[in-house]
Order: C-alpha cells, then sequence, then structure tokens
C-alpha cells in the first residue's frame, strides 16, 4: 500500500521539481541582462555566473568587481547556497556599495528555486 | 490612495538638516548639498518638479520618494508590492513617471493625491527589466527594458506597443533631442540608437571605442548625443548632424563612468563609480572637475537637474545630493 502511494505521489514529486526547475529559468529571465551561465560569454555588464555556487566571491578572473566585492575575495569568502539565499534577499545589505542594483526577492521560494537553477551545471 | 501608503517621515528626519560644503579646487564656486532619506531605500534616479521639489525612486523599498530641499524634509509614496522604480521623469501633465521594473508597469503618481495608476507591459514582456524613459513632444511616453525591449505608451489611451532592440538585450538610457529625435544606448550591445517614432524602428550607431558599454545617453542643447561608456569609462559625443564622434577619458585609474546629463550651459554632468564622484566636464575647454562624495560608496546612478542645480541620488548611501552652479539668490 506504501509503495502504491509512492507511485501516486511520483509523477507530482517529478512535476514540482520541473515547477521549480522553470520557476528558477523564469527568475534568472531579468538577470539575463547582465549576466550569463554560458562559461564561454564573456563581456557582458555582469560577471559569468558559470559555477557561481562554490566559488569565492569575485571569482570570475575576467570581470571588474565592484570594492565590496573585491574586499569579499581578498578575505576568502565563498558562495555557498546559503550566503546566496541570504544575498538574493537584499543584496546591498550584505555587501553595502556593491555596484550591482536590484531589489531584493522576497519570497524565500523563489530565492531557493533561483539558486537550484543557479547551482545546476546544465542551466544555460 | 490609501492613506497608510502615504508614508510620511518622521519627525526625526524631517529635523535632519541638510549637510552641507564647498567643493574645493573647482573651476566655480560649486556648492555640495546632501539630503538624507530612509535607510535602505536604495535612492537612484531623480526628477526636478515644476513646484520645486524632488522626486526619487527607492529602488530598494519600493517607494517613489518627493523630497522638498527647502527644508530636507520628505514624503514616500509606496508603489505596490513587490515594486523596484528605476527611473522617474516629469510628464507634461506635471506628474512623476516611472519605470517600475518590480511590477513590470509604468507608473503614474498623481502629485496632489499621490494616487498611483499602473499601465502594465504586455503578458509577453513579462520580465522587461524597466529601464528608462522620455516624453516626446507629442506626449508619447517612451521607455527602456534591459532585457532588449522598448516601449511606447500613449498616456491618454493607455495604448502601448513593445519594440525588440534590434541586437537583443542592454536597452538602457534613453534620451530626447530638442528637434525630438529619440536615442537609447545598449549597455550589454556597446552601441547607441536612434528611434523613429513613426515606425518605432531602431537604427544602431557605433561608438568608435569598442566594448565601451554605453550606458546612459542624454542630448545637449544642438542635438548631439553624448554617452556615459560603462566599460571604457570614457564619455563621448556624437554628433548626428556629420555623423561625427569624440570620446574623452575620464581622469584617473579605471574610471567607470555610470551617468551623464548635459545642463541648460551645456556642460556634461558625469559620475564615476571608481572615483566615488560626481564629475563635470566642460566641452569647451576639455577639463573635469571631480566632486568626490564624502561617503564611501555612493553609487549615483544617474545625474538630472534644472537652471542652476544638478541632482543625483547616492543609491549606496541613501542621501539625495545637489550641487549648485550658480550661487542661490
Amino acid at each position: 500500500m506504501r509503495w502504491f502511494a509512492f507511485l501516486l505521489l511520483l509523477p507530482m514529486l517529478a512535476s514540482g521539481s520541473v515547477r521549480a526547475e522553470e520557476d528558477g529559468a523564469r527568475l534568472f529571465t531579468p538577470c539575463r541582462a547582465c549576466h550569463s551561465l554560458d562559461p564561454v560569454e564573456r563581456g557582458l555588464p555582469g560577471p559569468n555566473l558559470a559555477g557561481v555556487v562554490g566559488r569565492a566571491i569575485g571569482g570570475d578572473p575576467a570581470f571588474d568587481y565592484s570594492p565590496v566585492l573585491r574586499k569579499a575575495r581578498d578575505d576568502g569568502l565563498r558562495w555557498d547556497v546559503a550566503r546566496l539565499q541570504t544575498f538574493l534577499a537584499d543584496p546591498a545589505a550584505m555587501f553595502p556599495g556593491l555596484w550591482m542594483s536590484m531589489r531584493g526577492i522576497e519570497d524565500a521560494a523563489e530565492r531557493q528555486a533561483l539558486v537550484r537553477f543557479l547551482a545546476n551545471p546544465a542551466s544555460r | 490612495m490609501n492613506r497608510r501608503q502615504f508614508l510620511k517621515t518622521s519627525a526625526g528626519i524631517l529635523a535632519t538638516p541638510a549637510l552641507t560644503r564647498l567643493a574645493g579646487a573647482q573651476e566655480g564656486p560649486f556648492r555640495v548639498k546632501y539630503y538624507p532619506v530612509t535607510p535602505g531605500m536604495g535612492s537612484r534616479d531623480t526628477a526636478p518638479a515644476p513646484d520645486g521639489t524632488i522626486w526619487f525612486c527607492g529602488q530598494r523599498n519600493g517607494a517613489l520618494g518627493r523630497l522638498d530641499p527647502r527644508d530636507g524634509s520628505f514624503k514616500q509614496v509606496d508603489l505596490g508590492k513587490g515594486a523596484a522604480p528605476h527611473g522617474v521623469i516629469i510628464g507634461p501633465d506635471g506628474a512623476p513617471w516611472v519605470t517600475e521594473g518590480g511590477q513590470n508597469a509604468i507608473a503614474r503618481v498623481d502629485p496632489g493625491d499621490h494616487k498611483v495608476t499602473l499601465f502594465r507591459l504586455p503578458e509577453k514582456e513579462a520580465y522587461a527589466n524597466l529601464n528608462t524613459a522620455v516624453f516626446d513632444k507629442s506626449g508619447i511616453f517612451w521607455f527602456t527594458g534591459q532585457s532588449g525591449i522598448y516601449g511606447r505608451l500613449d498616456p491618454k489611451s493607455g495604448d502601448m506597443t513593445m519594440f525588440k532592440s534590434p541586437r537583443g538585450r542592454g536597452t538602457y538610457g534613453i534620451t530626447i533631442t530638442p528637434k525630438g529625435d529619440i536615442w537609447y544606448a545598449s549597455l550589454a550591445g556597446n552601441h547607441i540608437a536612434k528611434i523613429d517614432p513613426v515606425t518605432g524602428n531602431a537604427t544602431v550607431v557605433e561608438p568608435p571605442t569598442p566594448n565601451q558599454g554605453a550606458r546612459r545617453v542624454w542630448s545637449d542643447s544642438r542635438g548631439r548625443i553624448w554617452v556615459s561608456e560603462w566599460n571604457s569609462g570614457n564619455v563621448s559625443m556624437h554628433d548626428p548632424a556629420d555623423g561625427s564622434w569624440k570620446a574623452w577619458k575620464l581622469p584617473g585609474s579605471n574610471p567607470r563612468t555610470y551617468a551623464v546629463y548635459v545642463d541648460d550651459k551645456d556642460k556634461v554632468w558625469l559620475t564615476d563609480f571608481s572615483a566615488n564622484a560626481i564629475v563635470r566636464f566642460d566641452p569647451l575647454t576639455e577639463k573635469f572637475n571631480a566632486f568626490p562624495s564624502d561617503k564611501a560608496g555612493a553609487n549615483v546612478r544617474q545625474v538630472n537637474g534644472r537652471p542652476g542645480e544638478v541632482w543625483g541620488g547616492e543609491s549606496g548611501n541613501d542621501r539625495l545630493v545637489v550641487i549648485q552652479t550658480v550661487a542661490p539668490a
């Protein structure tokens, strides 16, 4: 019976996962004005975000970061899932004087979906 | 509008005097004044209103502010849930009109009762990343979206038409010349473009500096287009009359030219994020004068003004700044 219930739930879980993926892609849409997840795409107004989760803050060697992010890099800080989610809630609160300008994402589920999307190597 | 949406400032803030200092070693006796606003507001683009007040965008808290420079008091209008206003201009009706990226809409705020009217973008442009706007001479509101669109809104009918920018993402600052021509800059696309208001088509014009990062544009009295180049650190000028270009690098190491504004005397005002300064450029002498902020991380993202005053929003410090270019009467 438990297996049956699980099998019934599977499509729902799968569709939930697809929805979360779609949410992440949708939430990344405005970011595309300045950022790319294609590792070979350079020269945009914002740093390349391919592999951002796990790398050093200010870690795109081809990008000229704000002083506050250069300092974070020099302090050895790295992007992990938790820090990215906090950052996206209010970027300028975490890094005052940040050159990037955006209102934070209030909805925690949306922040999680976006970070999952950023963390997925297949995301483009 | 609901009265609760209209947030009055506290008595403490009302009592906060504007901070004033004289800028040293400059070409003129320019006086710099700072006006603190709500912490965490992200005060950025400004628009001087006919009544002497200054409207400004609070991108971080979703409010449109209104500063009275006479006593430093200010008010805030809540633009709606999730609002993130980027740009504000004054319309022919005397009202502030806002490129409201958070709700993906153009917002009009009534200057009398502060009622907010939204003109939402069509669903197919759900993530326009709205940026900046101008009114043309027939009263049509032209706006840009950094996702790679621009559009026109007829405020009377509410009709809105969207256009794809010819080279995709990056559509940023927009300006109108005295003759009525409309130009925009593309930050990610590294060009400027002229919009034909009849067809809505845009014609790309390439600046001579490759990958320059043309962020904002402003016309001078002769219809020449001044461009703030973020990547190159230049200010450049395009004369559509003969197709010519000139460019000047801002002073200092690794300048980052963000905003440009041309005042009523055809002097060019810029912001440089590396120098943390507002910078004046005189096209006649080709000299720069820098007005560094007295606080780090000012990040003035737009400059605007009226005769005798140049205004900016210190988005990183939650203050407005004015540079008085003539002595007050």
